[in-house]
């Protein structure tokens, strides 16, 4: 009986170092893990002023109606803007009895070395002038540190590889509460459009009730 | 010790830092074992306790959240150049007096596990390790796939050739 409590106890040790390692077995890469970490829905979301492509500095906290936030960067070569024409696909998919009123979409780049409110506001303008209610916003006189502080908090995983200058990062699509909570979050490389409708249009009519 | 020397050229691309970095250091540790150690593990359940430990290693080290942080810490890398170093050290007192069939699971296990960790490289078609690229990780998929392959061909040969010699 002794001899089999060797294996089982290697293998429990085992299994308990993967098993905290991984959040209990539900996150594998470093992006789940940060969200894991940053902790469960529903929670605050950090505030963090931000200045838009018109210049006008303000907090999401300040918006109280629903708000989509997504991370980008301008210089990414693909997955940037195969997210953000998800998002063009899912704005339209709402009519303007919603938005801007009750949601809003927030599109916030983290290269504060590279993108600027100029370089936001053009790049806003692919995606047509009839987008009232989707902002393209920086971090507002916030130093790289704090910004990074912020990201973690929200769970947001951003690695820039040296040899090439790519950010890679967590492309998850944040949905904030009026009450500034994160109350949903979803992955743009396994939601469809519709799921993500669906799921939103629920907040918006439990909000109603 | 080699890897340290190279380590920054083997963690820079994904296909260099799974499939040189990691079984090097294994073989390297295997090879320590053969040379040094002269203990046999004669107790069977502390044959199957290491064959657990070195499994877990690979798994935990195949892990794309391992591999990210091996990638961007180095203080992580350490530690994984110490696990798989003792991996590789214990397998060889650990195979020694093991029995058949316990190798033939190990090994079919194994070959198992990199398969199908080659195989969720090569399918996801989103990035998994952020220090990397998505054509990296779908080059070290295939060539897992193929390692994964040729261990399991290996298991069936040592399979049929202890079965013929019994």
């Amino acid at each position: 009986m002794k001899k089999v409590l060797i294996p089982v106890f290697s293998l429990a040790i085992c299994l308990t170092v993967i098993g905290r390692w991984t959040s209990g077995f539900s996150a594998f890469t470093i992006f789940s893990y940060t969200l894991r970490e940053a902790g469960q829905l529903p929670r605050p979301f950090p505030d963090l002023a931000m200045i838009d492509q018109e210049g006008t500095v303000f907090h999401l906290k300040e918006k109280q109606k629903y708000v989509l936030v997504n991370f980008v960067y301008l210089n990414c070569p693909y997955v940037c803007h195969k997210v953000n024409n998800q998002i063009e696909q899912v704005y339209h998919l709402f009519d303007q009895s919603i938005v801007p009123s009750k949601l809003e979409f927030v599109t916030i780049s983290f290269d504060l070395g590279n993108d600027d409110v100029e370089k936001i506001k053009r790049y806003r303008a692919y995606f047509g002038a009839d987008i009232s209610g989707w902002s393209f916003a920086l971090p507002y006189q916030s130093r790289q540190e704090e910004f990074d502080q912020f990201l973690r908090r929200v769970g947001i995983w951003k690695y820039a590889v040296p040899a090439t200058g790519i950010i890679n990062h967590s492309i998850y699509l944040l949905l904030i509460s009026p009450d500034n909570r994160m109350v949903k979050i979803f992955d743009p490389a396994r939601d469809n459009n519709h799921t993500i409708v669906e799921q939103i249009t629920a907040c918006l009519k439990e909000e109603a009730i | 010790m080699v890897s340290f020397l190279f380590n920054e050229w083997l963690s820079e691309t994904m296909p260099r830092h799974q499939l040189l970095q990691l079984p090097a250091l294994f073989v390297l540790g295997i090879i320590l074992g053969s040379r040094f150690s002269k203990d046999k593990v004669i107790d069977l359940s502390w044959s199957i306790a290491i064959f657990i430990f070195i499994m877990s290693s690979f798994v935990f080290w195949m892990l794309p959240h391992s591999i990210d942080v091996a990638a961007i810490n180095a203080w992580f890398n350490r530690v994984m150049h110490i696990n798989m170093l003792v991996a590789g050290f214990l397998l060889v007192p650990a195979l020694r007096h093991a029995l058949f069939e316990i190798k033939i699971i190990f090994l079919g296990m194994w070959a198992a596990m990199i398969t199908a960790a080659g195989i969720a490289l090569r399918v996801f078609d989103i990035l998994l390790c952020s220090a990397f690229t998505i054509e990296q990780q779908k080059e070290t998929g295939l060539w897992l796939i193929i390692i994964g392959t040729g261990l399991y061909a290996f298991t069936l040969f040592v399979f049929f050739s202890g079965l013929s010699r019994k």
